[in-house]
C-alpha cells in the first residue's frame, strides 16, 4: 500500500487514539441510564449477556473510521487489475529428452497440447509468442493477438533433438518483448541447461525488468530414457525453481499430461491480471461512510447509541 | 395471632435437636392452645388423659408458654442490599426488622446482631426503632455475624437474619446448621428487585453496587435466561435454609413487615 498524504494519515491516527480514549472515557462516565444492581457476578452467570456485540460494535466505528482516514490520504493498493493487452511467450523445450513417453504420448505433444489449451483460454487481446529451443532458441511465432495463428505454430515446434539452452530462450524472450506493458515468459522444459547463456542471470535480468518467468518441470520422478539413446532425461527443479524466484514468477511441476494442462490452467491469471497500484481511497472512504452508517444504525436498533 | 404467640408457639413445637428451652426471664404464665395428637418429643405431662380416653388415640394439651422472649436479629447492610426497584431492599428489611422488635413486650429483650458485637448491651428493651434504623459504620460480614450470634445469644433465642444472602458460600453451611439447632432462626431472603421484569434491553451497562460492571448486549434470550436463574438461586436458598431447620420467607421490596409475617404465617 503506498499513501499520497501521509501528513493526513498521520492527523487520522491521531484523531482515531483521540476518539478511542473519549470512547472509553464516556464508557467509564456514570451516567443516569446505567442501572445499579446487587451482584454483577451473579447477573453475568444468570443471564449471560452476549457482551460481544458492544465490543464488535465499538470495532465497527474505529474500522469505519480508520477506512475514511486512509480514502482521506489517497491510499493505493497494490492489487491485481484486468489486462488486455499482455505480452507472453512459451518457450517450449525441444531437446531430445523431450521425446521420452513417460508422459503420455511424449512429453513434447503434451506440452504442445498443454500450450493449446493455454492459448485459447487467454483473454482477448493478449499477444502470445512462441519460442522453441534445443541447443539454441528460435522464435516459432512473434507475438500476435491472433490465437488461431499461433495455435497453428505449435505444429511448426521442431521434433525433439540436440541439447538444451534454457538461458537462449529467455534471453530471445526477452529480446522479443517490449520494453513496457505487462509481460509473462513461460518456461516449459524437462531438462538441464546444458548450452547457451547463464539462465540465472538472465532471469535476473527479466525480474529486474519486471518479467516474471513462470517455470513448468515436465517429467516423472523416475524420468524416462532418452529414446535412441541410454541417457536418463532428469529435472534440474532446484534450479527451476530457482530462475522463477529470481524474476519473480513460480514454478510448478507435472508429472503427467494433465497435470502439465493444470498447471498451464492456472497460470491463465498471470496473463490475464497485472499487479498494479490502484487508487482506492474513494473505495476506502465509501466504505468508511457505510461502515459508519450501520454502526450508527445498529447502534439504535440494539437499543443504545454507544 | 400475632408474631410473638406464633414465636411463643414455636418454642413448644418438638424440634429436631431439641432448640426451644425456655428463657431465665419467666413471663406471666400459661394459656391452653389446642389438643392435638401426641407426637414423640412432646412432654408427657401435657398428655390429656381425658381426651385421650375419648378418642382412643394420645392427645397432648398444646399450652402457650409465656416466657420472656430474646429478639434478635442479623440485617445484612452490604452496597448489594442498597439496591432496589423503587427503594433500596434495606429498606424492606429494616420494616421487617421493625416489625420483629415491635413484637416485644414485658422482659423480651431485642439484640441487633453484627460482626463481633451486639447492640444494645443485654437488659435494654425500648427505643426498638432506632435499633432497626441504627447504621453499621464497618462494612458487612455474614460470616462473622452468625459466628456472633452464636457465641453471645442465650439457646433458645428467636433469630431473625435478612439478606440477598450473596456471600453465603458453602463453607457456611456448617454454620447455619448450629444455629438452626440452638436458636428459633428464621431468614428473610430479600427478593431480586428485578425478578419478573429486567428492565434492560439493547446495549447497556450496569453497575454492581459492590464494585464491578458489565456492559453487553441484552435481549429476550437474557432477560428469559436471567427471571429463570432468579428464580432458581431463590428456591436454591429456600431450601438450603429448610435443610437447616430455618423458618423462611421472601423480603419483598414493596412490604418488609409483611413479609416477615408472611414467613410466619400470618396475615398483616
Amino acid at each position: 500500500m503506498s499513501i499520497d498524504h501521509p501528513l493526513r494519515l498521520v492527523l487520522g491516527v491521531i484523531a482515531i487514539g483521540l476518539f478511542a480514549v473519549l470512547y472509553g472515557a464516556l464508557q467509564r462516565r456514570r451516567t443516569s441510564h446505567d442501572l445499579a444492581y446487587s451482584n454483577v457476578a451473579f447477573f453475568a452467570e444468570a443471564a449471560r449477556p452476549r457482551r460481544w456485540i458492544p465490543r464488535a460494535l465499538q470495532a465497527l466505528w474505529i474500522a469505519a473510521l480508520a477506512a475514511v482516514v486512509l480514502g482521506v490520504s489517497g491510499a493505493h493498493l497494490t492489487m491485481p487489475v484486468p489486462v488486455r493487452d499482455g505480452n507472453v511467450f512459451i518457450c517450449i523445450d525441444t531437446s531430445g529428452s523431450m521425446a521420452s513417453t513417460d508422459v503420455f504420448p511424449t512429453r513434447a505433444q503434451a506440452a504442445k497440447t498443454a500450450a493449446r489449451a493455454f492459448i485459447r483460454e487467454s483473454p482477448a487481446g493478449t499477444k502470445i509468442g512462441i519460442i522453441s529451443f534445443a541447443g539454441a532458441a528460435g522464435v516459432v511465432e512473434p507475438l500476435s493477438a491472433d490465437r488461431q495463428s499461433v495455435i497453428a505454430a505449435l505444429d511448426e515446434v521442431p521434433l525433439p533433438d540436440g541439447a538444451t539452452a534454457i538461458g537462449d530462450a529467455l534471453k530471445l524472450a526477452a529480446q522479443q518483448l517490449p520494453n513496457t506493458g505487462h509481460r509473462v515468459v513461460i518456461l516449459i522444459t524437462d531438462g538441464v541447461n546444458n548450452a547457451g547463456a547463464d539462465p540465472m542471470e538472465m532471469a535476473q535480468w527479466l525480474g529486474a525488468h519486471h518479467v516474471p518467468v513462470y517455470t513448468v518441470g515436465i517429467g516423472t520422478p523416475n524420468g524416462g530414457l532418452i529414446p535412441g539413446t541410454n541417457e536418463e532425461a532428469t529435472i534440474d527443479e532446484e534450479a527451476l525453481r530457482g530462475y522463477a524466484d529470481a524474476s519473480g514468477g513460480a514454478y510448478a511441476r507435472a508429472e503427467n499430461a494433465a497435470q502439465l494442462r493444470d498447471a498451464l490452467a492456472r497460470l491463465g491469471h498471470v496473463t490475464a491480471f497485472a499487479r498494479k497500484p490502484v487508487d482506492a481511497s474513494f473505495g476506502f472512504a465509501f466504505a468508511g461512510a457505510l461502515a459508519m452508517l450501520v454502526a450508527f444504525l445498529a447502534g439504535f436498533g440494539l437499543g443504545r447509541y454507544p | 395471632m400475632t408474631l410473638r404467640e406464633a414465636l411463643l408457639r414455636a418454642r413448644r413445637r418438638p424440634r429436631r435437636l431439641g432448640a426451644g428451652s425456655p428463657t431465665i426471664y419467666r413471663g406471666d404464665g400459661y394459656e391452653f392452645i389446642e389438643l392435638r395428637e401426641y407426637v414423640p418429643g412432646d412432654d408427657v405431662r401435657r398428655i390429656d388423659w381425658a381426651a385421650t380416653a375419648r378418642s382412643g388415640e394420645l392427645q397432648t394439651r398444646v399450652i402457650l408458654e409465656d416466657v420472656a422472649l430474646t429478639l434478635a436479629a442479623i440485617v445484612d447492610e452490604s452496597p448489594s442490599m442498597r439496591v432496589g426497584r423503587r427503594r433500596p431492599l434495606l429498606d424492606a428489611g429494616r420494616e421487617a426488622l421493625e416489625s420483629w422488635f415491635g413484637a416485644a413486650i414485658g422482659e423480651d429483650r431485642c439484640i441487633r446482631v453484627r460482626a463481633g458485637e451486639v447492640t444494645p448491651p443485654p437488659l435494654q428493651r425500648k427505643g426498638f426503632r432506632a435499633l432497626a434504623r441504627c447504621e453499621n459504620g464497618a462494612g458487612f460480614d455474614l460470616a462473622r455475624s452468625l459466628r456472633t450470634a452464636r457465641a453471645a445469644l442465650p439457646r433458645g433465642a428467636a433469630l431473625l437474619a435478612v439478606g440477598d444472602w450473596y456471600e453465603l458460600d458453602d463453607s457456611l453451611d456448617r454454620d447455619l446448621a448450629d444455629l438452626g439447632t440452638r436458636f428459633d432462626c428464621t431468614a428473610l431472603i430479600a427478593r431480586d428487585p428485578w425478578y419478573d421484569r429486567l428492565p434492560l434491553a439493547g446495549i447497556v451497562r450496569m453497575r454492581g453496587a459492590e464494585g464491578g460492571e458489565l456492559r453487553a448486549y441484552i435481549g429476550a434470550r437474557e432477560r428469559a435466561a436471567f427471571r429463570a436463574s432468579v428464580a432458581r438461586r431463590e428456591t436454591q436458598l429456600l431450601r438450603r435454609f429448610e435443610r437447616v431447620n430455618w423458618r423462611t420467607g421472601i423480603l419483598r421490596e414493596e412490604d418488609g413487615a409483611g413479609s416477615l409475617a408472611g414467613a410466619f404465617g400470618l396475615h398483616v
